[in-house]
């Protein structure tokens, strides 16, 4: 077979991909890597030199860095959890029998939220959620909650906003491994025990890991560089009380325009989120 | 008034006397000096602000008689400095550096702009005789366009902090004018007037710029503090700062919760809906305080010079100038030129000051029929009076801004103590300006 296809044939087929990669995904990612290694501030650009690992020494004592590194996974603590459980609940009310096109109506407004870009996401939490006039307060009976403005309350404001628009993505992505399980497993499990739990657990579970596995990588890699929304909603305020760590790296790359630093932030966060990756593969699959 | 009138009016007879630029007298025109350059694009960015939507509006006018065509780029004030630092870094577009004041440490540094003398020796033929440039506030020339004594901007959209008040609030609880003192603002006003849902002040105070400039540096400076001493460190610790960032804490009790979400739209809002009695803003939101399409109470709305101190008046100073982009080619730089030239012009003034915009000219203010600007007579006074260095206007604002806002906030919501968090900014600030070399000498002490 290896014969068959000559060595520019599959240069041909897989260069445009690789190359693309490369420019897209690599070139960035090494510039990245350079300018972490380097003083590089945007208003300073005569002053460029090679630092070595300054940048990573800075970030790794830099309390204000951890803090927004501990707040970003409270948030994913909080939120994910919430997403999980909300969107298994519609994933199961959907593969309920009957009831087509309520059912087909149903997905069809699952995906709006995420259809909805981040930044309006939060122009139109500022707005539900104003104090004064917000829609919100309204249906709470007219109560004088200050959402935007204390730091409890809008790191809430954002947990409530992040579950409203993933929590169809995980009920979708669920639903997608519930169709998996075979008709007949599932039938014959459920003339074995009247308990939905048992069910869940022993048949219909096995089928969702591996669903489950994505929703986990991809949200957890989607919190830990969640920015639009929160930029938009309370650009990271009150105080730094949502200030998460997409955000921070923002504000020290493009509003202190130190590139070098803000890089460092960048490439400390990819290997975080790459080490998370790999503990939920290696957790979940095992159970598989 | 008249007094100041006349004062400013003599001065600026003689800044005209001096140049010898009676209009009309030396046959320069626009339309002639702007016919080389006819057809040629100036890039330049604007702001949301009713002082560029002036000049937008008066624009027309410029573009028939020169047939240079300007392509306004706008942007919210946040995104501004990294728009542009981006755009000279990358070698863009735009022939004209829209330059906050204190922004102008990072242009001047950098060379992104030119200074005026030599855009004036490269172009003579462009230079209006009756550019008159005496005839700006020194204060506001000097401060939003020049650095290290040499002048790369000419001032386009002015403030002062001024004091708006709501007279009818005032005098339903029994004042009949606004408060004097800062103190007799706490002690007086702020109890009287915050009831049943009002509040006696809003002070600006979110997390950006808003932070640092409006809320941070309105409280040092009338107190007689500062960011910084003689010898470029931190003044925060001072026994003059402290008092100002604690009256900060003890004033917040009059105004609205969640004041460090407030900036300038939530707060110039909150006023204009009769919600607060009094703010202190930039002059530039005047004309929308005044509108009664943008604001409840325009017909209560009267104008006084900021609160004093135990040190003085000390108002806030902001304000832009446009300067001309090194980046651009030739014929671009002569049409930026003309076009900052005519903008800020005093023949314009008036116009532009009637359109919502707020000019830096002497001359504008010496006018007849001005009484409707209830803001001029507190203005002309702040800039007298104002402190050029009311935030550090060097290359590293940018940085040490950051960590005042965050700072800065943290105090506010009672998250680090004045004196925690002074010490927090201190020490960051100094390290910033070590690095910068201002410590061994690298640099001059220059803000």
């Amino acid at each position: 077979m290896r014969g068959q296809v000559s060595r520019k044939t599959v240069f041909a087929f897989i260069g445009p991909a690789v190359i693309g990669l490369a420019v897209v995904g690599i070139a960035p990612l090494l510039y990245a890597v350079w300018t972490s290694l380097h003083f590089y501030n945007l208003t300073k650009l005569k002053r460029v030199e090679f630092i070595g690992l300054e940048n990573y020494m800075t970030v790794l004592t830099d309390g204000v860095f951890w803090q927004a590194m501990g707040r970003t996974f409270f948030l994913l603590g909080t939120a994910l959890p919430l997403q999980l459980a909300l969107g298994l609940m519609i994933a199961l009310v959907l593969h309920q029998p009957g009831l087509t096109l309520i059912k087909t109506l149903c997905r069809l407004s699952l995906v709006l939220p995420m259809a909805t870009t981040y930044a309006v996401v939060g122009l139109l939490g500022q707005v539900m959620f104003n104090q004064k006039f917000g829609v919100v307060n309204q249906l709470l009976g007219g109560a004088d909650i200050n959402w935007i403005g204390d730091p409890e309350n809008a790191f809430a404001m954002i947990i409530f906003w992040d579950v409203w628009q993933w929590t169809p993505f995980v009920a979708l992505v669920l639903l997608a491994g519930l169709t998996m399980v075979p008709g007949e497993v599932e039938e014959a499990a459920r003339l074995e025990t009247k308990s939905k739990w048992t069910v869940l657990r022993y048949v219909q579970l096995p089928f969702l890991l591996p669903g489950l596995v994505a929703v986990l990588i991809l949200r957890t890699a989607d919190t830990l560089k969640l920015f639009d929304m929160v930029f938009t909603l309370t650009r990271g305020g009150p105080g730094s009380s949502t200030e998460f760590i997409s955000l921070m790296i923002q504000r020290v790359g493009f509003r202190g325009f130190d590139q070098g630093l803000a890089s460092a932030q960048a490439i400390i966060l990819l290997i975080i989120t790459i080490i998370l990756a790999q503990i939920y593969i290696r957790v979940f699959y095992k159970e598989v | 008034m008249k007094t100041l009138r006349n004062l400013l009016g003599a001065t600026a007879v003689t800044s005209l006397m001096a140049t010898g630029a009676i209009a009309g007298g030396h046959g320069w025109s626009l339309a002639d000096a702007a016919k080389p350059y006819a057809g040629t694009t100036v890039d330049v960015v604007f702001l949301l602000r009713p002082g560029y939507e002036a000049i937008e509006a008066m624009l027309p006018a410029f573009e028939e008689e020169t047939g240079i065509k300007i392509n306004i780029i706008k942007h919210p004030y946040e995104n501004a400095l990294g728009e542009q630092v981006r755009d000279f870094v990358a070698g863009g577009d735009l022939d004209i550096a829209l330059i906050d004041l204190v922004w102008m440490g990072n242009f001047a540094e950098n060379e992104w702009v030119l200074p005026l003398a030599d855009v004036q020796a490269k172009f003579p033929d462009i230079v209006d005789p009756a550019l008159d440039i005496d005839d700006f506030f020194p204060l506001v020339l000097n401060a939003f366009g020049g650095w290290n004594d040499t002048i790369y901007g000419l001032p386009v959209d002015n403030y002062s902090g001024l004091m708006f008040y709501n007279r009818c609030m005032l005098e339903e609880a029994g004042f009949d004018g606004p408060p004097s003192t800062w103190q007799e603002l706490k002690d007086v006003y702020g109890p009287a007037l915050t009831k049943d849902g009002k509040y006696a002040f809003a002070l600006q105070s979110k997390r950006n710029e808003t932070q640092s400039a409006d809320s941070f540096a309105r409280v040092l400076w009338p107190f007689g503090g500062s960011f910084l001493d003689e010898n470029f460190r931190s003044n925060l610790l001072s026994e003059e700062s402290q008092a100002g960032l604690q009256f900060r804490q003890e004033l917040m009790q009059y105004m609205p919760d969640g004041i460090v979400a407030y900036d300038h739209a939530e707060t110039v809002n909150a006023f204009s809906q009769g919600d607060v009695a009094m703010i202190t803003e930039w002059s530039a939101f005047y004309s929308s305080v005044v509108s009664s399409d943008t604001s409840k109470v325009a017909d209560c709305v009267e104008i006084a010079p900021e609160p004093m101190g135990p040190a003085g008046r000390k108002p806030a100073l902001g304000g832009f100038s446009m300067a001309v982009a090194s980046q651009a080619d030739e014929a671009e730089q002569a049409a930026a030129y003309l076009f900052i030239q005519w903008a800020t012009s005093a023949e314009n003034a008036r116009e532009y000051l009637e359109r919502g915009g707020v000019p830096a000219r002497q001359s504008v203010y010496q006018q007849d029929g001005l009484e409707a600007f209830k803001f001029v007579p507190a203005l002309v006074e702040s800039w007298q009076d104002g402190v050029p260095e009311f935030r550090p206007r060097f290359a590293e604002w940018p940085e040490i801004t950051e960590i005042v806002q965050e700072w800065g906030t943290k105090m506010m919501l009672g998250e680090v103590t004045t004196v925690e968090g002074a010490e927090e900014i201190g020490t960051r600030m100094e390290a910033v300006l070590e690095s910068a070399g201002y410590y061994s000498g690298d640099k001059p002490l220059a803000q």
